[in-house]
């Protein structure tokens, strides 16, 4: 027989006969709620949203050194062949993604090409909107995919968080809800209590158990409130554990990013229910994927981060045997022109490719590489559309119904292994 | 003096007196009749500090003194009607607000600095209701000026006729760039505002037809905002006849809002809205209850007509709405704040208010705030216990403006002891069920008493302890 935690908390202490005595929550009963079976829920499937900011050069990051175009259209800025991590013999990684070349290899990583949506927008605000709102119908949308698929899921009694976001910038739109409040954390403490100084030991925060654990039958509200404040402190125990366990054993390089997912993991492991995380690299003002000019320098240190923080994150799941439970998945605003722009930059492009890593996923190279002749003003044509992404990830992966956060149902892709 | 407190009579009736009064209050007659203490429903200090938390965001220890000894009715007068130079209070408010050029986040310090310290909180409980009403994002009109504007005039309107605070919004820039209506032709009429004039400000769903919409777009054309000013440009003006709701004229903007207020499925809504946010989020009220306060509304839009009549109301003090809310984030915090007397960072507090899923000038949708459940999750609950922890710490961001030993002692509560009995009639009137009110006395009170730092720390902790109870969540 198998418990969810709040099952377990039904069965052991009535449905409705929960603490109301916050900070003293005792250990004691923590700890076994937290030792309790792990989560029954069919899906507990997480799902990483990764944004470039700025519009990643996607020529220069899965690089078609096979194709004269490529060479013919980069006169300053093409990589030379031989430094590449080849794929086959017409594509190869950028030079410094060996270890997404690795994660390529071992089956963690797709590359889903030619996304992009019709009559797509240009400029970085325009595009990051219809991105986040996944609706280029309507630009002035007030919420985001993501916050639609958190409101899509919430029901009156179940308290746990179910996105986040963590990074250094202001919570990207795409978490925007109408009714779901999707909290922005920078580091742990962010989602753990803190204690006044001072505070009584556990002994003594032992003995609040008995006495507080009372029902309010009057007050359905109250005990929704007792519920799930004892809730959120176990969740607060889960995240101080995972967090104590995993700061020794897991390396992760010494970027933001790789912070970012390094927290992402200690809360996948924490299984505290949260099922959407977002993180980002490029805003904040540090330069990003723009690059109208002198690209290559700035393009090779973004391109590294991602691919070493990536993977350090795929490994450390993989490790603790939690990679089969996450998927990540990265966009970008726009690709860039193929031809380079006489600065050695490039200009805001079209369609792109999308990256995905996991451990259910079938891997390799998905649709026709787009040619680069025949363009879309200057940028590559898309074949597929980027809500099609969204709801393979929305439906066959959270298990969501797409059709609710997009309004219509797009077709799947066939990419997951599940 | 050194003053005791006994444990006092619980808010939580007799099962007799449950019963007397469930069947008062299938009577819209008794429900709605000004609420005079009898022995089902004595006036005493949980009665006050629930009128404090919803017609005012907490309440001081005088505070609620005063009202026991007031009685509920002329503490109803004091917050509707307050005694202070309000004009003079809200002239010196505003000048502060204008000289804060340029950021929304001095905006948001300022209004939390305002409900701290205004003799008048029912009118800013009131600005906030219309601002989740009007939910108007700072960060899409991006202009301070506009922003700064438009909760002006919510603040102006918040008690006022809810018609002028309508014809007001039609025209305020702020909300037009907002919902997309800052440009207005008659080539291509814009149904952004008429749309969600209809929607989400007044009828609501299924009372209104797309036709009616488009139709009242059309009366609005003519209006644009250029550079940050509104402009009326005659030309643009699509002069014809419109058919809108079931009358046909030559309608123009006000024209709307005249023809919409006039049917009665607005103050319908307005009233169940206002229920909501004075009495009750639990349970939807029956209609029967609804209608005669819908239909005196209805007649002239009179905003303070209709909040006395649900603060004064027999309703209003029972069971039906005691503790039948959850706090939103302003309120659960300043709850602290001013029980304590203090004044704390605003600009700090503003910031973690947001995080908690409340950014002032920056509602996340049109429809406002969901409320409710809504605010409550494992992240925010972890916040508020933070935000709590680190108001009252007496160090870290908000210093210490907050310091519960030093209000215990200006009150007479001179002994560790009887402080902590104090802070829990300050904070929850104590009224918790008797054995959490046993308890936490007891065990607490030993530790307060016995645990080693001194007394300042450990009356910080109990404090800290009262207000992440589950009780003190609920408004």
């Amino acid at each position: 027989m198998f418990y969810t935690r709040r099952d377990f908390l039904k069965a052991t202490l009535g449905a409705s006969t929960l603490l109301s005595f916050a900070p003293a929550v005792p250990s004691l009963l923590v700890r076994s709620v937290m030792a309790a079976a792990p989560r029954r829920d069919d899906r507990d499937t997480v799902l990483v949203v990764v944004q470039l900011s700025g519009g990643n050069d996607s020529l220069n990051t899965v690089v078609p050194y096979g194709d004269d175009e490529y060479a013919r259209n980069r006169p300053t800025l093409r990589l030379p062949s031989k430094k590449l991590h080849k794929i086959n013999s017409l594509v190869g990684f950028h030079p410094r993604m060996g270890a997404f070349m690795r994660l390529y290899k071992e089956g963690y990583l797709s590359i889903v090409r030619g996304v992009g949506y019709p009559n797509s927008d240009r400029s970085h605000e325009g595009a990051m909107r219809i991105w986040h709102t996944a609706d280029p119908s309507r630009p002035s949308r007030q919420t985001g995919w993501l916050g639609r698929a958190v409101d899509s899921i919430w029901s009156a009694n179940e308290t746990d968080t179910r996105a986040v976001f963590v990074g250094p910038i202001t919570r990207p739109f795409g978490l925007n809800a109408e009714n779901a409040i999707v909290p922005s954390i920078r580091s742990l403490r962010d989602l753990t209590t803190g204690r006044m100084p001072g505070y009584p030991n556990e002994q003594s925060a032992k003995k609040d158990t008995a006495a507080l654990a009372r029902v309010d039958k009057d007050n359905p509200l109250l005990d929704f409130l007792r519920c799930s404040t004892l809730n959120a402190h176990c969740n607060s125990r889960r995240i101080e554990a995972a967090a104590r366990t995993t700061a020794q054993t897991a390396k992760y390089p010494s970027f933001q990013l790789a912070w970012s997912f390094r927290t992402i993991a200690q809360l996948i492991r924490a299984d505290v229910g949260i099922r959407i995380f977002f993180t980002e690299l490029g805003g904040g003002g540090i330069g990003g994927f723009d690059n109208h000019a002198n690209q290559l320098g700035n393009h090779c240190a973004l391109l590294q981060q991602l691919s070493e923080s990536v993977a350090a994150f795929i490994h450390d799941l993989n490790r603790d045997k939690l990679l089969a439970r996450v998927i990540l998945m990265t966009f970008s605003e726009f690709g860039r022109t193929v031809k380079e722009n006489g600065r050695r930059g490039t200009g805001h492009g079209t369609a792109a490719p999308m990256f995905l890593a996991g451990g259910k996923l079938k891997g390799g190279l998905i649709g026709p590489r787009p040619s680069l002749t025949d363009l879309d003003n200057g940028g590559l044509k898309f074949h597929t559309d980027f809500r099609r992404v969204y709801a393979t990830v929305l439906d066959r992966w959270l298990g969501f119904e797409s059709r609710i956060v997009l309004d219509k149902q797009f077709e799947p892709l066939d990419i997951l292994d599940v | 003096m050194v003053a005791e407190i006994k444990k006092p009579q619980s808010q939580y009736q007799s099962g007799q007196a449950q019963v007397a009064i469930a069947e008062r209050l299938t009577d819209p007659g008794w429900a709605w009749t000004a609420y005079k203490p009898d022995a089902h429903q004595p006036w005493n200090l949980a009665q006050a500090g629930h009128l404090y938390r919803r017609a005012a965001f907490g309440a001081t220890w005088e505070q609620l003194q005063q009202a026991l000894r007031d009685g509920p009715q002329r503490t109803v007068d004091k917050l509707l009607r307050p005694q202070a130079d309000i004009v003079a209070f809200s002239r010196t408010y505003d000048e502060h607000e204008n000289s804060a050029v340029g950021s929304a986040e001095a905006l948001r310090a300022w209004w939390l600095r305002r409900i701290i310290q205004t003799p008048h909180p029912l009118l800013e409980k009131m600005t906030l209701f219309w601002h989740s009403h009007f939910a108007t994002n700072g960060a899409e009109v991006n202009n301070a000026r506009l922003m700064r504007r438009h909760v002006q005039l919510l603040r102006r309107g918040a008690l006022d006729s809810f018609q002028s605070l309508l014809q007001g919004i039609s025209r305020d820039p702020a909300v037009l760039i907002w919902l997309g209506a800052d440009a207005n032709r008659k080539a291509v009429p814009n149904e952004n505002f008429a749309r969600q004039l209809m929607e989400t400000f007044t009828l609501g769903p299924g009372h209104y037809t797309e036709k009616d919409v488009r139709e009242a777009g059309r009366a609005f054309t003519g209006w644009f905002v250029l550079r940050g000013q509104l402009r009326y440009i005659a030309r643009e003006h699509d002069g014809n006849v419109k058919k809108i709701l079931g009358q046909e004229g030559k309608f123009t903007g006000d024209d709307v809002v005249r023809i919409v207020l006039e049917q009665p499925a607005v103050s319908r809504v307005l009233v169940r809205k206002l229920y909501r946010w004075l009495i009750s989020e639990t349970e939807e009220p029956d209609l029967k209850l609804i209608n005669p306060l819908a239909e005196s509304f209805g007649r002239d839009y009179h905003v303070l007509r209709l909040v006395e009549k649900m603060l004064r109301s027999n309703l209003f003090f029972s069971p039906v709405a005691y503790r039948q809310r959850i706090k939103c984030p302003v309120e659960f915090a300043l709850g602290i704040v001013k029980a304590l007397e203090g004044t704390v960072s605003t600009t700090q507090l503003g910031q973690d208010l947001a995080a908690l899923g409340q950014n002032l000038y920056h509602p996340p949708t049109v429809k406002g705030w969901a409320g409710g459940r809504h605010w409550i999750n494992s992240a925010t609950l972890v916040g508020r216990h933070n935000l709590a922890l680190s108001l009252l710490r007496g160090s870290g961001p908000y210093a210490d403006k907050l310091n519960p030993w030093t209000i215990a002692k200006k009150h007479g509560f001179m002994t560790a002891k009887s402080a902590t009995s104090f802070l829990l009639e300050l904070f929850l009137q104590g009224d918790l069920d008797s054995g959490a009110y046993d308890h936490v006395l007891k065990t607490m009170q030993a530790r307060v008493g016995a645990d080693s730092g001194d007394v300042e720390a450990r009356v910080r902790r109990f404090a800290h302890t009262v207000v992440t109870l589950a009780e003190f969540h609920l408004a």
